[in-house]
């Protein structure tokens, strides 16, 4: 199996990917975080299944303060591109007064495919904020922006 | 030494624990029995804080009153619970989590220090390779939760671990590390309160035991 495609963007006020899975890149998973401190981030993630390629892409976002990000997730299965399993999945936690907008999306002009999406929010229920205080662990967020710079 | 003077515990307005009353010493291990339902979680959490419990009574530890403290005080002093239900906490290396928690007892240890013997007690416990890599029990089976919560408690040796049925869904060639964690805890003066209804573990380390029904000892 193909090494994973990890990237960290911290800040940016920018992103524009165009993802080819088992094609040119030659990934089949891709773990891609934004951290956002302040302004505001456009985000634009296009992937472009191959034929018969396997993928699985990871998106986590996590803003602060009066940070905002906007990101739109699409993938496109061309008519001849049979055979494809994609999976991808967006993941975001915005603390402060911080914002995050994000949609996947999903073109398929091809029946014999295999695809799935999920767009979730990652925020502590009482249970989860009892189980760290009870490790005497008050700082979730900030333990939760070091693992992502880590990737 | 721990005492617990006429505790009472509700939850939502419904009555728990009615009137508990405990003195343990310090190298004391405690079995706490009963029925389903009969307290015994909630004596449990009770003593660690959960703050969604309303309590009356007193808790002292080491001639410390800890009633009022919160429930991070009472861990940062000490105090650790072996959860039964642990979560997944998704974003959250498991790595960093465990370097924050042995920080509050070892603050001027080095980071790499903490990594290598979180990394030990993983191999210790048998948990998959990858696991100090992964989501905190992203992916985790039953027994590799209760796996991480015994490897936690082994990390910070606490002066008060509660145990809330650690052995169940661990498989038997794990149940030792139960009984040798608590045999540490014990041996450095620690006190433990133990749930379980594994009879082999129970025959293991006690020293007392209080058998509950309808939130009162018997």
């Amino acid at each position: 199996m193909a090494k994973p495609y990890n990237k960290v963007y911290t800040n940016e006020t920018g992103i524009s990917l165009n993802l080819h899975p088992q094609d040119v890149d030659n990934h089949e998973e891709y773990n891609i975080t934004i951290i956002q401190e302040e302004g505001h981030c456009p985000v634009s993630i296009n992937i472009h299944p191959e034929k018969d390629s396997l993928s699985k892409v990871n998106v986590r976002i996590f803003a602060e303060n009066n940070a905002s990000v906007d990101c739109i997730l699409s993938c496109y299965v061309a008519k001849d591109a049979s055979g494809v399993d994609t999976d991808m999945q967006i993941r975001s936690w915005p603390f402060d007064k911080s914002r995050i907008q994000a949609r996947p999306e999903m073109f398929v002009l091809n029946n014999d495919i295999k695809a799935a999406h999920g767009n979730a929010l990652g925020t502590l229920s009482q249970e989860d904020r009892y189980y760290l205080h009870s490790k005497g662990i008050t700082n979730y967020k900030d333990i939760l922006k070091e693992s992502l710079y880590e990737g | 030494m721990l005492k617990i003077k006429n505790l009472k515990a509700s939850i939502n307005g419904k009555e728990i624990l009615d009137g508990i009353n405990l003195e343990a010493n310090a190298g004391e291990c405690i079995l706490v029995t009963g029925h389903n339902g009969s307290g015994k979680s909630t004596l449990l959490h009770t003593i660690m804080g959960r703050p969604d419990i309303d309590v009356d009574g007193n808790i002292e530890h080491n001639g410390v009153d800890v009633t009022d403290l919160e429930c991070y005080e009472r861990s940062r002093n000490g105090f650790f619970i072996a959860h039964q239900s642990p979560p997944t906490l998704d974003g959250v290396n498991t790595l960093s989590l465990f370097s924050e928690f042995a920080k509050f007892d070892a603050p001027d240890a080095r980071k790499i220090e903490i990594i290598r013997k979180s990394k030990s007690v993983f191999n210790e416990m048998s948990l998959p390779e990858d696991w100090s890599q992964r989501d905190f029990n992203h992916g985790a089976s039953g027994g590799e939760r209760k796996k991480n919560e015994l490897a936690q408690a082994m990390l910070k040796t606490p002066s008060l671990l509660l145990l809330d049925e650690p052995d169940s869904g661990l498989e038997q060639s794990s149940r030792s590390k139960v009984t040798d964690l608590i045999k540490e805890v014990c041996d450095n003066g620690g006190i433990v309160l133990l749930v379980t209804h594994d009879q082999q573990l129970q025959d293991s380390y006690l020293t007392k035991k209080i058998e509950l029904s309808n939130g009162q000892t018997l």
